[in-house]
């Protein structure tokens, strides 16, 4: 069963699941882009995250800070996007808060992902219900931290409101973003970056199952 | 001089654009860097490439950072967040990427600050405003206030347009040169005065051969300001 923490593997690993996911959907999350964005949302990350593993392989991180601010760095300058700030600023802050440690247990993962957010926050300014990524981040951090401290159950909790918040997205009229010059007509679609949220969280539970 | 960075998602946009901006500018350049693309040919922005593209052209005057949109204005934010040096002065501006950009460079190069070409930049679609006869929001065009005396010449404009964008550019280089305030009104139209360190806002004074336009100074440079501008719409601006 599921350890008190995670290793500085596992958190690699999850890196890894999330650019297989990324990868495997690269042409469902350009679709859903395509309906009320600019078609490149799969592209974007399946090439972010594979320059993110490919520096992995080259240059193995020893700390999860440094682990994390290779990430947001690597992402910053793969994505192209508005996700490659947002999901830059994201792994930058998390690594800021991690600090120089080599495991973690589920409240230093939840601070560290809860920096996350608020780096999110900060750099694209959206609200929850606005049609991002928040919708589905926000909601998976609060399940996470009401989890305990099993890292796996409370990965898979955060995983399953993940969900929920992107399926939520169906409806929400988008007010950031590309999409927001749609108007209403951005509703009805689900949210590419919260789809790819969602995923992030579904290769965190598998990766520590 | 300031230096100013170009953001944009397509090198070749970034590329036209500042190729027509530099033709405002007959003398020396303010250094611009482009930050475009993502790499192998992907549209898109990268924030590391334009925290090496501000370090590039830093100087104590400050940088401009001017962006085209989206994700643009997410990674310039972080650009700034990026940099080795805290310190820098650092503007991005919510300019319009054309008219702000052109109006950024002229004024660049005719030495001003970071806060005001920034104020310029910003202003920049006050001509588009004008022209298509929308309502007046520009900051950029502040009417003189009452107060000091004022000195006041009337001079017609014998040169082929008016004050179009290089007259325009060269007036608003002039006044800047002395330490006074300058307004200019087109008596043809009755207009309000507008800043004749503007280029932009003189532009908006829609101009043309045979105007009259009234150009009031006041400061401790006043009557030399007045002198040089006389000069300079005598000699029909060179052209």
């Amino acid at each position: 069963m599921a350890a008190a923490s995670v290793s500085l593997s596992q958190l690699t690993a999850w890196l890894a699941r999330f650019r297989d996911l990324v990868t495997e959907q690269r042409d469902y999350l350009t679709e859903l882009d395509s309906a009320i964005g600019d078609a490149d949302h799969g592209a974007n990350m399946a090439r972010g995250m594979g320059a993110v593993l490919d520096k992995l392989d080259d240059t193995e991180a020893t700390t999860v800070d440094e682990l994390f601010k290779g990430v947001g760095m690597t992402l910053v300058s793969s994505v192209g996007g508005a996700s490659g700030p947002l999901y830059g600023t994201f792994f930058l802050r998390m690594g800021v808060t991690a600090g120089a440690v080599t495991e973690m247990d589920a409240a230093a993962l939840g601070a560290a992902l809860r920096a996350g957010l608020g780096g999110v926050i900060a750099r694209g300014k959206a609200e929850l219900g606005d049609k991002t990524m928040l919708d589905a981040l926000s909601p998976a951090l609060d399940a996470f931290d009401a989890a305990g401290d099993n890292v796996a159950a409370a990965a898979n909790a955060a995983y399953d409101a993940a969900v929920v918040g992107r399926d939520d997205t169906i409806d929400l009229v988008a007010r950031k973003g590309r999409a927001s010059y749609l108007g209403d007509r951005s509703a009805g679609h689900l949210d590419p970056g919260a789809t790819s949220t969602a995923l992030l969280f579904q290769a965190l539970a598998e990766s520590l199952s | 001089m300031i230096g100013i960075v170009v953001v944009s998602h397509s090198p070749a946009l970034a590329e036209a654009a500042v190729a027509l901006a530099l033709e405002m500018v007959p003398g020396t350049k303010p250094p611009i860097v482009i930050a475009a693309g993502a790499g192998d040919g992907i549209i898109g922005t990268d924030a590391t490439r334009i925290s090496s593209a501000i370090e590039h052209v830093a100087s104590p005057d400050g940088v401009l950072v001017i962006m085209d949109l989206g994700s643009a204005l997410l990674s310039a934010e972080l650009a700034v967040e990026l940099l080795p040096d805290p310190d820098l002065r650092v503007k991005l501006t919510s300019a319009p990427f054309v008219e702000g950009l052109l109006a950024a460079v002229v004024r660049a190069a005719g030495g001003a600050t970071l806060d005001d070409v920034e104020r310029e930049a910003r202003g920049a679609l006050a001509a588009k405003v004008a022209q298509l006869g929308e309502e007046e929001q520009d900051p950029a065009v502040e009417p003189r206030g009452i107060g000091a005396v004022q000195q006041v010449v009337e001079l017609e404009l014998s040169n082929p347009s008016g004050l179009h964008a290089r007259p325009a550019a060269l007036f608003a280089a002039e006044v800047a040169k002395f330490d006074a305030t300058v307004t200019v009104e087109n008596l043809r139209t009755a207009s309000a005065p507008m800043r004749g360190d503007s280029t932009i806002a003189l532009l908006t004074l829609g101009t043309r051969r045979g105007d009259f336009i009234r150009v009031a100074a006041e400061g401790p440079q006043a009557a030399e300001a007045l002198a040089a501008i006389s000069a300079l719409v005598h000699d029909g601006f060179g052209e």
